[in-house]
């Protein structure tokens, strides 16, 4: 990039962009900043890159124990009624739930289509199956994400952001013998959706998980194995 | 693309924002427990006040909660997310209460004695945390002070120039330096990691 930078126009911003990335640019220096990056591939390259980094001097953060009582107090401002002693979350004891509740949520809340199959009912059996996930990828970027939750009945819910699908799309994983399953079929609405839908497979057996046109085409892939 | 086969009892983040994002309380459970370590700690070493890093913290993970359903992992993963909306709020608490923050040297100096494990040990391979720490160790002073001002306090190239007594453009040279050092150390990083 620095080879880059020795043109007039980036060299120019050279500076604002690194402090465009650490979001302390302000003003009309920041509408200059912004106006020459929207039309330069190569500072909109370099602010991405440097965006990243800065992001990473607030993680570096040292980790601090929070004072006695920080948990109760933060949960009872959240409304978490059931407080558990510290342990590790078992999927098996929420996953359903939160299949249930998304499924209802998605039905009513958000507008947006489930699958044609009955929502099946889900109970908290216990189960102690893995849970699979991987990001949605299209054309190098992520664009969602994919969960597949296993158990007596194995569920997958995927998230779409600013993909480019559009309208009607077909939801099919491919398990490790390369056999091709359809999961369902479903709506994204200006490339954002979100739905969940039983799963006939077990999600250790996925290979990937992909949204697909109704004309066949590949639109993002999740490789979950 | 990042990929994760998630073991038993054990969820990526972006599975417990699922979770959280459909009102699912023991996700949220997890989530906070995973957390809020790092919540505390980042909004404890801006202010170096426990009671207003407290505030700072319970606001950040009441709005994790209530904003998971909007998360969009292209503009950077969760633990990115979840601290920039605490040192936000940082930012906004010294400013509503006055107070003084810490030292930018203070708040280096933090970030570097949480290196003093055996970097070494396997934890710490491939943690961006360590090589950010470890890249902020070896900066010169002036940019260490110039690039915690900005990335964390919020400051402008302005603002830092009066702080330091120093001309702008020297602000500014100082910022940039700063995180194109910072970029190389992590891209080194990860060049490492791939070898491995």
């Amino acid at each position: 990039m620095s080879d880059d930078m020795e043109e007039t126009g980036c060299d120019r911003f050279a500076d604002e962009v690194a402090e465009l990335a650490l979001g302390v640019l302000t003003g009309r220096d920041r509408a200059e900043a912004l106006s020459h990056v929207e039309s330069c591939p190569r500072c909109a390259e370099e602010l991405e890159q440097l965006s990243r980094v800065a992001d990473t001097v607030v993680q570096a953060a040292p980790e601090v124990e929070p004072p006695m009582g920080f948990e109760v107090r933060l949960f009872e401002r959240m409304g978490v009624a059931d407080i558990r002693p510290r342990r590790r979350l078992r999927p098996s004891r929420w996953v359903p739930a939160v299949a249930a509740a998304a499924a209802a949520a998605l039905a009513v809340g958000l507008g947006l289509s489930l699958s044609s199959s009955p929502a099946p009912t889900v109970t908290a059996q216990g189960h102690q199956n893995g849970v699979v996930s991987a990001n949605l990828v299209e054309s190098g970027e992520t664009v969602g994400h994919v969960v597949a939750f296993g158990g007596a009945r194995p569920w997958m819910s995927m998230m779409l952001a600013d993909s480019t699908a559009r309208g009607t799309v077909n939801c099919v994983v491919v398990t490790d013998d390369g056999v091709t399953h359809h999961v369902g079929t479903f709506v994204a609405r200006r490339g954002y959706g979100a739905w969940i839908a039983p799963l006939r497979v077990n999600p250790e057996d996925l290979r990937t998980a992909e949204v697909v046109s109704p004309s066949g085409t590949v639109i993002a892939t999740a490789t979950l194995g | 693309m990042r990929q994760s086969r998630v073991a038993e009892g054990e969820l990526s983040d972006e599975g417990l924002l699922a979770g959280m994002a459909v009102g699912e309380q023991a996700a949220a459970v997890s989530f906070t427990r995973r957390y809020q370590r790092r919540v505390f700690g980042l909004a404890y070493s801006m202010t170096g006040d426990a009671g207003v890093a407290e505030d700072v913290a319970q606001e950040a993970m009441i709005r994790v909660w209530r904003h998971a359903p909007v998360f969009d992992p292209r503009r950077g993963s969760v633990a990115s997310w979840v601290l920039t909306i605490t040192r936000n709020l940082a930012i906004d608490a010294l400013r509503l209460r006055r107070a003084v923050p810490t030292d930018p040297d203070d708040f280096a100096a933090s970030v570097m004695r949480s290196n003093e494990h055996n970097p070494e040990d396997s934890v710490h391979r491939g943690d961006v945390r360590h090589t950010v720490r470890t890249a902020l160790e070896v900066l010169p002073e002036e940019q260490r002070r110039a690039v915690v001002l900005a990335a964390v306090y919020g400051r402008t190239a302005l603002e830092i120039s009066e702080a330091e007594g120093i001309p702008l453009g020297t602000a500014k040279t100082r910022i940039r330096t700063a995180l194109i050092r910072l970029r190389a150390a992590v891209e080194h990083a990860e060049g490492v990691d791939h070898e491995r």
